[in-house]
Parts: C-alpha cells; structure tokens; sequence
C-alpha cells in the first residue's frame, strides 16, 4: 500500500473514530429526578414580552407565564378575576353609570398578597403606571377602550378608579385579555417607553414562571417563582420553549417524546395524531377565525364609496349566489379534515349568538338567481356573461379575481382551488391569486391591496379577539371605515340602518345589546358584504402526561400554565 | 500592480455604494409593508398604522430614508410625537457610525439580534467547510491521480449526482430516514436529533452538539464535497500533465513529492480562490439547512424578515453579506494575481 | 454556495497559438467528440425523455389542476402511477406539467442570460480601459449580491405586478427574476474570452482593413468564443431549474395551483410522514433534470475542446 492511501485511510480512520467516541459519550446527564419539566415547541422566536406591541401570539404565549393581568378569559369566554379581587358590576356597585352626563366609573379592588419576583407588592400604582406607558402618545399603542377613557385615579394601594367619557361595554377586560398584562412600576423604565423597554425582553415576574435564560431564535427557559400567590402552584418546576420552524419536525418530536405541546396544530396534525396514545390534541370550544369572502363592491382600483359599483359583485343576487354555490360541508370535510364549524354569521359565538337559519348549499337555486340577475352564458363556453344585468354593459363576461394569502398552508390553498372550481360550475370564472399578507393588508401607502381596492374577491380569516364584537363590526362593517386606511370595511359597504345599530350598541344594557346586535345579523344576512363559511380548528396538541391544558381560542393554550400537571 | 491594487482598492468604495443603493430600493419598492405583520390580527387599527409609521419612519419620502439610514438623524430634528412639529433630535447614528437601526419586528437594535445568530451560522458553516476540505481534497487528489480508474468512474459519478440534489430535499430525506424511520435499535429513540444545536437542559458534551451538527453539516455539505472534488479533480490534473512536473519527475524525486510539494500546491491554487468567493456564504448561511434543522441562524433570520418586511434587518443582512463578498471577491483576484505569476494586469 | 464563477473565468493560461481555433473544431468534429462522452449521451436522452414527456403533457387524461376529493392522498397505482396529491389530482400529470414550466424557466433564464451577459462581457473584454472597470464593477456588485436572498425580494416584487405580459405567476416573470442574476458569470467568461482573442493577429489584420469595432466583435471574436459560452449556458440551465425549484418550495416561485417540481415539494413536506412518495418523485424530478444536463455540460466542455481531451489523457 503506497504511503499516500496510507496517510488518506488514516485520516479517515481517525475522523470516524473521533465521531465514534463522541457519540459514544453522548450519555446526556439525565435532569435530577425531583425537577418536572415541559417543554413546549414553536414555528418563530417569540419577538418579546410584549403582546400588546408584537402582537405575534407567540409574545402573547410567554407573556401568559411570567405576567398577570387584572382579569383573564377562560376557554369558555367566561371572564375571571386575576389580580383583580372580584369583577366590578353594576350590582356590587364597581360600576356607576352617571345618566346625565353619559359617564361611566368603574372601581377596581385588586387582590392583596400578591408579589413581585423581588418581594414587592403588585399595587394600583402599577396599573397607573402600565396606563401611563401604554397610552404615552410617543410610543402609539392604542388600547381598546383607550379612546373613552378620560383618565385612571388610584385611591389607595389596591384600588383604582377608572373614569369613561361614555359607555365602554367592554370594561371587565380593559385591563386583560391576552394582550394586556400589569408591569411593575419600580422595575420597567418609563424613559426607555413602553414599545422599547427592557421590560420587553427580561420582565419582572409575578406569575407562576420566571424567565432564567433566553437564547434568541433557539429557546427560553423558565423556573418556578416561589412567591407566585397561588399556594401550591405551578406544579411544573420548568418550562422550556423551543423554536422549530418545521412543523413536520414539530409533530415527530411530538410524538417522539422530546416534546410536550405543539400549539396551533393544522388540521393535518390532528388527524396524523390521532389514535396515538401518547399524544392528547386539545380543542377549543369556539374559534376567533372564520373563513370568509369579502367582496369588493366597488369597481376594481377604486375607492371611491359613490364610484362605480363593481361590474359583478355588487348584485347582491351575485353574492347570494356565491354562496349557494359553495359546498362548505366538503370543503371542511376533505381539506379539514372535518375538523371544522360551518359559520355564516358572526354572531355565532356566545354570549351573542343570534338565529339565522343556515344557507343551504344549492347549485342550482345558484344558478337559478344568477340568471334571474341577468348573467346567462349564451355562447355555450361555460361563463356567463351579462344580458340584462343591472351592474355591466351588455356582454360583460363574469370574470374576476379570487384571491387569497399563502402563509396559512396548505389547507387554504386547498380550499381556495375549491372554492374556485365551485364557482367555475355555475358559470363563474375565477382567476386564483395568492398574495402575501403582508402586502394584501398592507396600508395604502404601501401598496395594500385591499386597501386600494385592487381586488375582486378575498378570500381569508378573520374574526374578533375576546368576547366583544362592536369593535370590530365597527371597523369592517361601519360607513366610515371604508375610507382607505381609515379602517377595514374593504368592501366599500354603506348601511345607513346598520351604522345606526352599531351607535345603539354602545349600552351597558345586555338585553337591549344582544337586540340589536340580532338585527344587525338580519341586515348582514340581507345584504352580504361579507360572505362568512366556517371556521377552522383551534387546537394544541400535548403530550398525553400533560394535564390541565385548555385550547382557547380567546388566549394562547398558556393562559392557565399554572393549573398544568404532568400525571407521571 | 501596484496601480492596479489600487484602482480595485477605490472602485471599492463607488462599489458599496452602489450596493447599498440598490438594497435599499430593492427592499422598499417591494409592495407591501411591515405593518400588516405588526399585528396578530389581520389589520393595524388606523390610528396606530399612523403612529407606527411615524415611530418606523417610513413617513418620510425615500431618499431621505436612505439618507436617515446611512448617515443617521441626530444632527436634524425630527417629529417624535406626531403633533407636526419638529421638536426633538433624532436618535439613529446610521451604517456608517455602526447604527444598523431598530428591528421593526422586536424593536431592538439590528446588530444585536444579527449579532445573537451570526455565531450560530458561523459555527455551522465552518464545521461544514472543514468537513468538506478533508473529504473533498483527498477524493480529488485520487481521483486525478488514478484516472479512469473504478475509483475516479464512481467519484465522478457521485459528484455529478452530488450536484444535482436539491438540497431541501435532501434535507427532507434525512430527517425521514435518520429521525422519522431508523431507530437505535437498543433505546428505540430516532438516532439523531431533528434539529438546534444541543439537548435542552442537559449538561454540556461535545458528543452531544457532535450529534446535533451531523444531519444539517450533512445536508449542506454533499453539494459542497461534490463540487469542490471535481474541481480539484480537474485543478490537479490540469497541474499534473504539465512539463514543469514531468521534469520533477525526470529529476528523481519520490512520487509523493512531486505529488504534494509541487503539484497539490499549484492545484489548490484556484481552489483557495474559489474559498475566498465561498466566505462570505458563511455568514448568510445556507437558509434551508438553518429552516428545516431549526438551527438559529442567520438565514432563518432573513427569512422571517422577508415575509414580515422587517426594512432595516433586511437591509443590514443584505449589505454585510454584499460587501463581504466584494471584498472577498476583489481578495480573491488579488491573491490569484500574486500567486500565479503568469497573470499580469496592466 | 449557490454560484461560483467557473474556472475559465480567470484568464486562460494557454498561449496565443493554443487559443487560435485548431483544425479540429468544426461542428461535425464537435459533434463526433460529444457523441463518444457517455455520460453526455445518457444525459441527453434523459433530457430528451423529459422534454418529451412535458410536451406531450396535454396526453394525459387527467386534468392537472382539477381535484378529486375521494382519492386523495393514494398511493402509487395502475390508474395513478405515482400516487395522488391531497386533492386527489394525479401526480404523475402535475410532474409532466411541472416539468414544463421547470424547464421552460431553464430555458428563458439561459437566454436571458446570454442576452445580457454577452454584450457587457464583450463590451468590456473589448474596449478595456475605464469601460472595462465601470462594467466589471457593476457586474461584481450584482456577484456580491447573496443570491437566495435577493431573490426571495424580487420574486415578492414581481409577484404583485399586473402588467400585460408580464403577471404575477408567470414563467416569465420568475425567469427574468432569476435571471437577472444569472448573466453576471457569462458576462466574465465573454470577457476573459474577448480579452485574450482581441491580442490575436488575425484581429489586428481585420482592424487594419478598416472593419468597424461592431463588426469585429460580432463577425470575427463572438464565433470563437463560442465554446465556453455553450458549455456555460447548458449548465446554467441547470443552475434555474434548481434556483426556481428553490424558490417555489420556500413559497415564491410559482404559486399553487400551477404545479412546478419545487412547489410540488413544498405541498408534500406536510405529508412526508404518512405520504412520502409526494416528495420522492417531485425530487427525484429536479436530479434527474440537473444531472443529465450537468452531464450535457461537461460533454460539450469536451466536445469544444480537443486539447481537454488530450490533455486528459496526458499526451500533451
């Protein structure tokens, strides 16, 4: 053997055996037997503490661990009191609602005992001082409800006034939710703002957890906090929050053990999980998101609200027929595997959940309505064009555009060709687009396509956070948010009745709210500017020795982390 | 030569500017914006679009951005608080005092989020590349040495095929084969780690970041090795057929000599100036390996950025890679020409 | 390691006698030397197979975009020889689709390519002097560049335009997108070319006869620098279909529900466990294309050069 392959094998040889002995002295020291730990995955670096001003859901997901808030929504929609000591209501007299003036007072008695990581007591000034942060003009967080309040009295170390110009029906989460949290105000710096703080990445806890390393882009680790107020809890010593950006990796360290929770399962997780033993798949009870159709009622590129009306869709004979035509029932069977919720309303979820009978799916009464609208196809090549119509010249072929955005996955993708080759059936061509996100709720400015009314049809998810609607029928369904950048009413949809409504239902009085919030459902029904299908899944999977875990879909599956057991 | 060096050396300087000029357009004129993803819900209410975009600065005409960006803004005034006036300096420094400015998504500063991965990247990339020299070098070498031998027929092959994978797949496959299928037949646990860089929790050993580095250097490196080999392949044997090694040769010195001291040597030539082009890879980071490895790097940085239109990280990960690569291509030329005396430049 | 310049960019090493075009190279000889390359040979057939599936696509009986919910997700069969995707259409079909906008984009980007990178490279390699430097540094500052990176930007770019040929998902756009990062190493290998023939005799007699500088660069050097161009545009192809692949599996290459080999990958990460053949064929797509134009090259390399091949054998 020549002294040259000699010299080559024993490179080899010598690289193979230090790999040999490395993985031969891989023996990974096993953690002390007493610490319990869980470790839960995630697609992204959470970008920091903050959900109210990264609003990633993930900041939102370790900010549950380490921060609390005045009170917090469980997976029900039912609101609990967390740092406050019990919910203020018109009855107990936390609520005083002054008739003359329109002004509402609402008094907080927070709950005492209750401490920071470094032994100082959580008080009403750290409320003071949250608002203060929050709504410094510099650092431009708006809060909802922010714009009624006039201005946050501390009475004492554990009660706080806070005075509303007008009713703001939404005041038990003013200071929860899965966004807002209370920072400490002896520990944030105020100078550095709310938006920027140190805050952001290293808190001070006075949750069940507190923050002990974070590597960016690759995990944190929390421990225990001995002072959290509830005795006894948490029961796990350690959480660790890794990031996987590949979910097929998630769900195989999911199933292999070296993973605890997987949040925000697709459809496709669900249903490669079930029948494991070893893996549990929490679902919520209710989902924020509903797939939906908003039409453009305004002639493409315009934003004019008395411009032109779309040469289409704005026939509402058009958009009904739209809807008959779609087949939601397959849709969630075959693509969601039947994992989801037929929607066409969005007073579905409670306490508001109004009775509209449920559109049928109806090809032919599609069909049917599309030639009583005057869109017939006369030159037999399966699209029809306009004879008689009221919205397009004569001949105008019934074209447009279907979009939708890509980083869902796959599963909207799917339902977006679906959804396209139904209306193909009634005569409807439909080109399909898929955009970025980023660009198809971008502002004006920027070249949004929404907001430029550069488009036909959308198609994506949407919904309200927490239990209240009014705001956000305000801004997709009121006159005046249909001005570009002025709010989201993208449709360019004007009803007076229905603006009208909307001012009523600024009431503490629930009955006289759920009234005409069901009639605002009727003119909705009546006139479609949006065409609600179903809602997808909202679920987490864990592994089955996790306990206690709640999928919500009014907070990341952390809002109740300290009521977490591992059964082992 | 010298006024050659010279030259490179001040078109340097138009060089990067152009760089960053057309960085900056490319990321601002793609449509779109960053605060769609400001937000978990699908739309920024109105009022906070407008203060954002005053707090981001993209309220100001571009080329002044361009400018706030390169040379900062603290020497001008600037409307903080969006009431119109002008009332309080700015706090940026720009790229040429080293202020990359503040990541949009996490609202700290640019360097220190890159400056959190680049190491990861780094120490990926350099594995890999030294992986790559001690199987590429020697494969090369025999293969030239021994041509048209069953040894050079299969290396040739491999590297053909090498160099044909899609490197996402590959990496799809050996998370299918190594983590999903095949098991240690003892523990019944995947043989190797789906992905980072060490077992959470566990203490330090060099086996185990040794066992989390083989999926992701393997995947990056098959591409690398089949290149590399044949370009020494045929970097060697263009060296060895020369005249100047026939009379090494012809005067007696032992195979092995002639070999190393005279012919790898002049082979590596090109190779090291192929190196100095592949460096600044090393900083981007193969993007697929760091996304479907979940390794925390620089690529996956980039990425998130993309989607999110986070401008300022876009643009400080575009012009550190940019112009480390023009300073590394203008050294490469610039070693080539020193050390192969038969290229001249006038 | 996306792209590296090719050997021959450096200034050849030959003399000028070497580089004067020998006896042996016209396209009779080229062919006769291409034809004895094995690997070339079988590379060519493998592409001329795939070539010849992607436009005899409109055979098949499936519609490649038309789902059929019940038999989603099956497995390769007689009726679906490689299974079918989660909306039920045939793969098979969506691979000869793919296969067509793969290669096409191949194609379009070596032309523009050749397009752009021939007139700087001969401009350059030509008149020297400060034109030369102002035109190598630009194409040094489009090397700089990070490639993947800059792509993924255009490519959002170009997504969103509605102009009358050029729309968002078409070949065309995402050719010139990644072309317009491909045509700096053609641009370096016209020059290097250029440089060294502009010193040859033959050059200086036509520029004495008075010939203007357009001709001669158009008549006189370009055929004799053909070689290396040749070479060089057959591997780019192989470079675009796997840069276009690239892209579209990260989700900004072509959009679903036109299928490309990348985005067929990306739609079956999801279903690698249970499903893996979704992501088997789509891959194995994109190698045997590569592989066999790869092997394409390196035969014409041979096939342009006899002294390559002489030298190979080690008699020169």
């Amino acid at each position: 053997m020549n002294p040259r392959r000699l010299r080559f094998t024993g490179h080899v040889i010598l690289a193979l055996s230090v790999m040999a002995v490395g993985l031969a002295g891989c023996q990974t020291a096993p953690p002390p037997k007493e610490e319990t730990a869980v470790v839960i995955t995630v697609p992204t670096d959470p970008p920091s503490f903050n959900g109210l001003v990264t609003d990633a859901g993930f900041d939102s997901l370790i900010m549950e661990l380490v921060l609390l808030s005045v009170t917090d929504v469980n997976a029900d929609g039912d609101i609990f009191p967390e740092l406050a000591a019990e919910l203020p209501t018109v009855e107990n007299g936390g609520v005083v609602y002054n008739e003359e003036t329109g002004a509402m007072d609402v008094t907080w008695r927070l709950r005492q005992g209750v401490q920071w990581a470094d032994g100082k007591p959580v008080t009403a000034n750290d409320v003071l001082f949250t608002w203060e942060a929050i709504s410094d003009p510099e650092g431009g967080i708006w809060l909802q409800g922010s714009d009624y309040i006039d201005s946050i009295e501390v009475m004492d170390d554990y009660t706080f006034a806070v005075h509303y110009t007008s009713v703001f029906p939404g005041y038990l989460t003013q200071f929860g939710g899965d966004q807002v949290v209370i920072w400490p105000a002896h520990y944030c710096d105020a100078s550095q703002g709310f938006v920027a703080w140190d805050c952001n990445r290293a808190p001070l806890s006075d949750g069940p957890y507190m923050l002990d390393e974070w590597q960016a882009g690759d995990h944190l680790t929390f421990v225990r906090n001995p002072r959290y107020y509830e005795s006894g809890k948490p029961a796990i010593d350690r959480i660790v929050v890794r990031v996987v950006p590949d979910p097929t990796v998630r769900l195989a360290m999911l199933t292999g053990g070296d993973a605890d929770v997987d949040v925000w399962l697709p459809e496709s997780g669900v249903n490669q999980l079930k029948g494991n033993p070893d893996v549990v798949v929490s679902i919520a009870p209710t989902s924020r998101w509903v797939f939906r159709l908003f039409s453009n009622l305004v002639v493409r590129g315009s934003t004019d609200l008395a411009g032109t009306p779309h040469p289409v869709l704005s026939d509402v004979r058009v958009r009904r027929a739209l809807r008959l035509a779609i087949d939601v029932d397959t849709i969630m069977q075959e693509v969601f595997l039947g994992y989801g919720r037929a929607v066409w309303t969005e007073f579905f979820r409670p306490p508001y959940v109004c009775d509209i009978p449920r559109p049928a799916y109806d090809p032919q009464a599609a069909a049917a309505l599309l030639d009583d609208a005057g869109w017939t196809d006369t030159d037999g090549d399966g699209v029809r064009e306009c004879h008689g119509c009221q919205t397009a010249e004569e001949g105008y072929l019934m074209s447009f555009e279907l979009a939708t955005y890509g980083e869902y996955g796959p599963e909207l993708e799917l339902a977006h060709q679906l959804i396209g080759e139904m209306l193909e059936k009634v005569g409807m061509q439909t080109e399909l687009r898929v955009l970025e996100g980023s660009v198809m709720w971008a502002d004006a400015a920027s070249g949004g396509t929404e907001q430029n009314g550069d488009f036909d049809l959308d198609l994506y998810d949407d919904g309200y956070p927490g239990l209240d609607p009014t705001d956000h029928l305000y801004f997709y369904y009121y006159s005046a948010s249909a001005e570009p950048d002025a709010g989201f009413n993208v449709g360019r949809w004007v009803n007076e009745e229905f603006d009208a409504l909307l001012d009523e239902a600024y009431t503490l009085d629930e009955d006289h709210r759920k009234e005409v919030f069901c009639q605002m459902a009727d003119i909705l029904e009546a006139e479609l500017p949006q065409i609600l299908l179903f809602s997808a899944i909202n679920a987490d999977a864990h592994s089955a020795r996790l306990q206690g875990i709640q999928s919500s879909a009014n907070d990341m599956a952390t809002w109740n982390v300290a009521d977490w057991t591992l059964s082992e | 030569m010298g006024s050659y060096l010279l030259r490179r050396l001040l078109q340097l300087i138009p060089l990067l500017f152009l760089l960053s000029i057309a960085i900056f357009a490319l990321v601002n004129l793609a449509p779109g914006g960053p605060l769609a993803s400001l937000g978990g819900s699908r739309h920024v209410n109105p009022q906070r679009a407008e203060q954002l975009r005053r707090q981001l600065g993209l309220d100001q005409p571009l080329p002044l951005q361009y400018i706030y960006w390169l040379v900062g803004n603290d020497w001008t005034r600037v409307d903080a608080d969006g009431d119109g006036v002008d009332e309080s300096y700015g706090t940026r420094r720009g790229v040429l005092r080293g202020d990359f400015g503040i990541s949009f998504r996490t609202r700290r500063p640019v360097l220190t989020e890159i400056m959190e991965r680049l190491p990861n990247t780094i120490y990926l990339m350099v594995v890999t590349l030294f992986v790559v020299a001690i199987i590429a070098v020697p494969i090369g070498v025999l293969s030239a040495v021994k041509q048209y031998s069953l040894f050079d027929l299969i290396a040739t092959t491999l590297s053909f095929a090498g160099q044909a994978i899609p490197e996402f797949w590959l990496g799809l496959i050996l998370i299918l084969i190594f983590y999903v299928w095949l098991r240690n037949p003892v523990t019944g646990e995947p043989l190797f780690p789906a992905g980072g860089m060490y077992t959470l929790g566990s203490a330090f050993s060099v086996g185990d970041w040794i066992k989390h580095l083989i999926l992701p250097v393997a995947m990056g490196a098959v591409g690398w090795v089949a290149w590399y080999s044949r370009f020494l392949r045929a970097g060697m044997l263009d060296v060895i057929h020369q005249d100047y090694i026939r009379t090494a040769r012809a005067k007696g010195l032992t195979e092995r000599k002639v070999l190393y001291r005279h012919a790898l040597r002049n082979a590596l030539i090109p190779l090291v100036t192929i190196l100095a082009l592949d460096l600044p890879y090393i900083f981007a980071g193969s993007l697929y390996v760091e996304l479907i490895f979940s390794w925390p790097g620089m690529g996956r940085l980039y990425y998130q950025a993309a989607t999110q239109r986070d401008y300022p990280l876009l643009m400080a990960v575009l012009i550190i890679a940019a112009a480390t690569t023009a300073v590394c291509n203008l050294l490469a030329d610039l070693a080539y020409a020193v050390l192969d005396p038969r290229i001249r430049y006038d | 390691m996306d792209r590296m310049p090719p050997e021959d960019s450096r200034p050849p090493n030959r003399s000028a006698a070497d580089a004067l075009r020998p006896a042996g190279s016209t396209a009779s000889n080229v062919w006769g030397r291409f034809r004895h390359h094995p690997g070339a040979v079988a590379g060519a057939i493998v592409l001329g197979l795939l070539v010849l599936s992607s436009s005899l696509a409109f055979l098949s009986p499936y519609d490649p975009e038309a789902s059929e919910i019940d038999v989603r997700l099956a497995a390769p069969s007689l009726e679906h020889p490689t299974g079918t995707d989660a909306l039920g259409r045939d793969l098979l079909t969506r691979l000869v689709y793919g296969g067509r906008i793969s290669l096409s984009v191949g194609i379009m980007v070596v032309i523009i390519a050749l397009v752009v990178g021939i007139p700087i490279g001969a401009v350059a390699g030509y008149f020297g002097g400060w034109v030369d430097d102002v035109l190598m540094r630009i194409t040094d500052a489009a090397l700089s560049l990070p490639a993947l990176l800059v792509l993924i930007l255009l490519s959002a770019f170009l997504r969103e335009l509605d102009l009358p040929i050029l729309h968002s998902n078409s070949v065309l756009t995402i050719a010139l997108v990644i072309g317009s990062l491909s045509w700096m190493t053609v641009a370096r290998l016209v020059r290097a070319s250029y440089l060294t023939i502009r010193e040859l005799e033959f050059i200086t007699a036509a520029r004495c006869l008075g010939a203007p500088n357009l001709r001669i660069m158009v008549r006189h050097i370009l055929p004799n620098a053909v070689g290396p161009i040749i070479v060089e545009a057959t591997l780019e192809v192989g470079y675009a279909i796997m840069e276009e692949s690239g892209l579209s599996f990260l989700g900004f290459g072509i959009q679903p529900p036109t299928p490309s080999w990348g985005n067929l990958l990306s739609d079956a990460q999801e279903h690698l466990t249970l499903h893996p053949w979704l992501a088997i064929f789509p891959g194995l797509m994109i190698f045997l294309a590569i592989i066999s134009v790869n092997y394409i090259g390196d035969g014409m390399r041979d096939a342009f050069d006899p002294y390559r091949v002489l030298k190979k054998v080690g008699e020169v």
